[in-house]
């Protein structure tokens, strides 16, 4: 009876697995938007690609997660006070709580 | 699409209040404890408590995830702390 | 197929955008749709005021 929804990013079959994994869902997501809000204004260290580490203040992302809105970026040649980073540049990035 | 950006949202949650270690793009390595896998840009998030009772918070992008390996469960006591890092009204430092 | 038609069309963004919301996150949907209107409009507010550039200027992995 789901077959009208199909997509593939919705692997289950039964409507008790459907609410499963649309529950797993919303905690995951949830959880990830909130520390999204807890890193903004705060210093934010990221490894990227080709070994460029630089630090940042964190704005804002947005909701796709493709992009990085921060301030203060400080790159090897100096500072750049307004910056977007793109996600696909990025490895990681770690903040302290 | 790598094979961790193609788990679904119960496959990640089952790493959830688990230590692990990812190997990441460029032979990078992380290791902390999950609290959350983002369903939409499948990037992890680990916490690793410090000495000072702060915690640092570690994304690493989906993209990027190579390798992912459960090390071990977390204790009631840290499940709860993980749990409460992120929530609003509470207090965000980490008692030891 | 798109632009062919000078009917308008059968579903408009938002509507779309929230039935696939309700089909991914079922009743929490509405939950993470305000939390996400929230996260996107901070972000196009900044950007607007901040206007900040893509750094670096030519992407690091293509």
């Amino acid at each position: 009876r789901f077959q009208a929804l199909g997509p593939a990013s919705l692997s289950s079959e039964s409507t008790a697995d459907l609410e499963q994994e649309q529950q797993s869902r919303v905690t995951l997501r949830e959880r990830y938007l909130r520390s999204l809000s807890a890193m903004a204004g705060r210093p934010v260290r990221f490894t990227m690609y080709e070994r460029v580490k630089v630090t940042a203040l964190f704005g804002a992302s947005d909701i796709d997660i493709l992009n990085f809105q921060v301030s203060e970026l400080q790159t090897p040649l100096g500072i750049q006070r307004e910056a977007l980073l793109r996600c696909s540049d990025i490895i990681a990035y770690s903040f302290e709580l | 699409m790598t094979e961790w950006q193609r788990k679904t949202p119960l496959e990640w949650l089952t790493y959830v209040n688990k230590e692990i270690e990812v190997l990441a793009a460029e032979k990078q390595n992380y290791k902390g404890w999950v609290l959350t896998v983002d369903p939409v840009s499948a990037n992890i998030l680990l916490a690793n408590p410090l000495e000072n009772g702060k915690v640092s918070v570690s994304g690493i992008l989906g993209h990027a995830v190579q390798e992912v390996k459960i090390l071990s469960e977390a204790s009631d006591a840290m499940k709860e702390k993980l749990a409460h890092l992120f929530m609003p009204g509470e207090s965000q430092t980490y008692s030891q | 197929s798109t632009g062919r038609s000078a009917q308008p069309p059968a579903e408009k963004p938002g509507e779309r955008r929230g039935a696939e919301m309700k089909k991914l996150y079922g009743l929490g949907a509405s939950k993470i749709q305000a939390m996400e209107t929230t996260m996107q409009l901070n972000f196009d507010r900044n950007c607007d005021k901040k206007q900040p550039k893509y750094w670096p200027i030519i992407p690091l992995k293509l």
